[in-house]
């Protein structure tokens, strides 16, 4: 009788304590499909694939409207513009000449145009083209695909 | 005895009660505790500690309430408590990735997060306070989170016409169109057209009962040197044909047989001008001339054929019409001529444009499309094929409606099944429970299903009619992204105010340039008010733009000097009446409110303020980045050697002012130039003349 007792003290409660927990469904696996729009292709490494997040997704969507024509060498039209530029304009992953500005310096680049920053005119202020959130992304675009890759903390982010 | 045993008794018993008491109490005990360990005060205790360790921690602390949060939309239905645990959705200083989850800020989008909460984009349940219950299926709720590839769907809900920020949303209403989706399922905002596949009523003049049948069983129309096909019959992205439906080789040979049949109107042998023909017809280069003539008229632009170059044939040409690689071993010569001449005789609503050729010119093309867009190996696997019998034509008239050809495909006196396909302008609200799946063991989730559907719909429905598509899995995603998007009309008229609707362009002009623009099909490529094709330059202003002599002689010869440019404008032999009622109509209608032409008196601009102008295009713009003039300057811009004879002085200053405001979306970037520069680049670019007449500039007032 005792025992049963105890058993009785022990399941009820604990009855109630697991139907409490709840049923936790396995995850599904990772689906494989890779997709354009939120991925770029590394530049060095045809088979790495670099996520890009909203913004940065944005911001490859400005680019290849209007910043792919001079820095990119091929274009949704074909051909670039690029060679045709003297001096030549940077790759946009190009790593080595944009990891080393900082974020103040590309904005404003992007936003004044080269001839407010001390560089070539050929590059032109984009500012009341395109809206401060368009040119954060596009930055944002081209720190994700940098080649080789930015490094936040090489300097101080400016919010 | 009896005393001392119940005494001993009624010691147990107190015992056992008072254990029951203590089991009670327990059990009771369990919601208090459960509640005082609910995961969501757990976020928030730790979420404010996570606050103390942050440079911000006043202002944090300052917007943090504790208990649960909700943002209720009453008209939307939509309760929301998602802010409970996401404590710093809206909190910028909370953007980076190393901030942990829950408490990352969501990155900026157009919406205000703390208004519209995160369930009407995110889908899950609003409610709930547990993270399975809020994140995932669950007995209660079968609506999961949105995986985010698909969050675009979201943005479709209300947002009707497409948006620049969502691509892969307007890729998949694209598709949706494109592969005639329409033709048996209804769906949301992509209406039908007047004419999704070819009218068969007269086909069996066109066609012979073995292309048919080639085409049915296996269409792959162009193999390369190593067998692989590179031009699928059926849809491919450069392609967007006919899908695959499963038939049966008897099904074939009956359709077949069924098709040939149908010759409504007889086709009249071709007829060219003796003389003509007596010219050209022992020329040994006749089908060379054809070619010349056939790329001179730009053919390519609508029609695609396959190139070899090296070791790699691909499609070169545009999809507006079909591919025609081995179009000479597929139709009846005498069928091609009458066509050419007047394609609206045999299909009312095909885009091709009716040309004026001469006899010479149509001789030679239709010559060079006979012999040398052809494949003599073409029909060599097609079985004999007798003559059809009355019973296999009757079998392929019944199943011309059963498979559902006649959902794209018009046969006069054929009415075809009236909703052949399911309603799909819901799709993306139903539940789990409501979609079939059938055997299949794909995850239980309305996107597997749409997937499933789309690559292999048998696996779902053995039973299924719907063909199978081939998609890469960019364009699958971006199709279903569509079909989630479409969940309805609003349940009700506060909703019903959120949507921002497509808008639907009307372009019916009438008169003479209305059968001119029929004629010639101009808003199969350039966009009028709205309503038109986005190959060309949209023309609703160029009346302001281009001065009238210009698009005379542009429409006589279309010459464009922008290299990148690969599809050009046809060239039609329009006469010159006919270019001047053209020029005529967009000069006096496609007027922009902002140009006035008349405001602006040319005699204004002296060579001093064209001096200066050449000064600022040249030094302190560097305009030749993008532009051309002469041979030198950029291809992003249109070629501005001819722009004095080209554009509208009024334009030119407009343009220069905010080139944004008449052209929306044009690259071209606005700049703070003053009135001055403003008058002296529009005095220089007015300069910038050639004599020679017809080799003008595009008319892209560089929209892409």
């Amino acid at each position: 009788m005792k025992r049963r007792d105890l058993i009785l003290f022990l399941i009820i409660p604990s009855i109630a304590i697991l139907s409490s927990c709840q049923h936790k469904p396995a995850a599904a696996p990772a689906n494989p499909l890779l997709n354009a729009y939120d991925v770029e292709q590394s530049s060095t490494d045809p088979q790495r694939l670099i996520p890009l997040n909203y913004q940065q997704a944005q911001g490859k969507r400005v680019f290849n409207n209007n910043c792919v024509w001079c820095h990119a060498d091929s274009t949704p039209a074909g051909p670039s513009n690029r060679s045709n530029l003297t001096p030549t304009p940077p790759l946009f992953t190009d790593g080595e000449t944009f990891n080393s500005l900082s974020d103040d310096l590309m904005r404003n680049t992007i936003t004044l145009g080269g001839s407010a920053m001390g560089k070539s005119a050929i590059m032109p202020p984009w500012g009341q083209t395109l809206t401060p959130d368009e040119i954060r992304a596009v930055l944002a675009y081209a720190r994700a695909v940098a080649q080789p890759p930015y490094k936040a903390s090489a300097r101080p982010a400016s919010q | 005895m009896t005393a001392k045993k119940m005494g001993e008794i009624s010691t147990r018993l107190r015992a056992i009660f008072a254990l029951v008491s203590v089991a009670f109490v327990a059990v009771l005990a369990v919601s208090p505790v459960r509640d005082f360990f609910q995961s969501w005060k757990r976020y928030e205790k730790n979420y404010v500690s996570y606050a103390q360790t942050r440079p911000d921690t006043k202002r944090l602390l300052a917007d943090f309430h504790p208990g649960i949060d909700q943002i209720w939309l009453p008209e939307m239905r939509v309760l929301d408590r998602c802010t409970t645990c996401h404590q710093g959705i809206s909190q910028t200083s909370l953007s980076d990735a190393s901030v942990p989850q829950p408490f990352r800020a969501h990155p900026a989008i157009p919406h205000d997060v703390k208004k519209w909460g995160c369930v009407v984009c995110h889908r899950g349940q609003g409610p709930a306070t547990e993270i399975s219950e809020a994140h995932e299926t669950t007995l209660a709720w079968e609506q999961p989170l949105l995986p985010i590839r698909f969050i675009q769907a979201s943005c479709g809900v209300c947002h009707r016409a497409d948006l620049p920020q969502t691509p892969k949303l307007n890729r998949g209403r694209e598709l949706l169109s494109q592969l005639n989706c329409s033709g048996c399922h209804h769906l949301q905002d992509i209406e039908r057209p007047a004419m999704l596949g070819p009218d068969l009523s007269n086909v069996g003049n066109k066609l012979t009962r073995q292309w048919i049948y080639k085409w049915l069983k296996e269409p792959h129309t162009v193999v390369d040197s190593s067998g692989n096909t590179v031009v699928d019959g059926y849809e491919t992205v450069e392609e967007p044909r006919m899908p695959q439906f499963r038939l049966t080789d008897p099904e074939i040979k009956a359709l077949s047989a069924y098709l040939t049949t149908l010759k409504g109107q007889p086709i009249e042998p071709a007829k060219f001008d003796q003389g003509v023909v007596a010219s050209l017809q022992k020329s040994p280069d006749l089908a060379d001339q054809g070619e010349v003539r056939f790329r001179q008229m730009f053919c390519t632009t609508c029609h695609s054929l396959a190139v070899t170059q090296g070791d790699e044939t691909k499609l070169i040409g545009g999809n507006i019409g079909p591919e025609l690689t081995k179009v000479g071993s597929k139709i009846n010569p005498d069928w091609l001529v009458a066509w050419l001449r007047d394609p609206q005789s045999y299909l009312p609503h095909a885009l091709m444009p009716r040309y004026r050729w001469s006899d010479q010119d149509l001789y030679k093309v239709t010559q060079y499309i006979n012999t040398r867009l052809t494949d003599p190996e073409l029909l060599s696997n097609v079985p004999p094929l007798e003559e059809p019998a009355q019973e296999e034509i009757r079998l392929g008239q019944r199943l011309f409606l059963e498979k559902g050809c006649a959902s794209c495909h018009v046969i006069q006196g054929v009415s075809p099944q009236k909703d052949f396909g399911p309603d799909l302008a819901i799709l993306g609200s139903k539940n789990v429970s409501q979609l079939e799946f059938g055997n299949s063991s794909i995850p239980r989730n309305i996107i597997s299903y749409i997937q499933a559907k789309i690559t292999d719909p048998l696996s779902v429905n053995p039973a299924a009619r719907m063909p199978q598509y081939r998609l890469t899995p960019t364009d699958l995603d971006a199709i279903t992204t569509a079909l989630l998007g479409m969940t309805g009309s609003p349940a009700n008229s506060s909703l019903a105010r959120l949507i921002v609707p497509r808008a639907q362009g009307a372009f019916h002009p009438a008169g003479a340039f209305g059968e001119l623009s029929d004629r010639y099909k101009c808003a199969a490529c350039h966009r009028f008010n709205g309503d038109g094709g986005n190959l060309a330059p949209e023309l609703s202003f160029e009346g302001s733009r281009a001065q009238r002599q210009w698009i005379m002689d542009f429409l006589k010869n279309p010459q464009t000097l922008r290299p990148t440019l690969i599809f050009r404008m046809p060239q039609f032999n329009l006469t010159d009446q006919d270019a001047s009622v053209i020029a005529d109509y967009l000069g006096m209608v496609t007027q922009s409110a902002a140009v006035k032409l008349s405001a602006v008196d040319q005699k204004q601009f002296t060579p001093q303020m064209a001096e200066m102008g050449k000064q600022l295009y040249e030094v302190k713009y560097q305009c030749n980045a993008c532009h051309t003039i002469g041979s030198a300057g950029g291809y992003v811009g249109p070629n501005l050697s001819n722009a004095g004879n080209w554009l509208n002085a009024a334009w030119i200053e407009e343009w220069l002012k905010n080139p944004q405001a008449l052209v929306p979306g044009t690259i071209e970037p606005r700049r703070s130039l003053t009135e001055q520069e403003v008058q002296a680049l529009t005095a220089y670019v007015l300069t910038l003349k050639q004599k020679a007449p017809g080799s003008a500039g595009t008319t892209a007032g560089g929209a892409q």
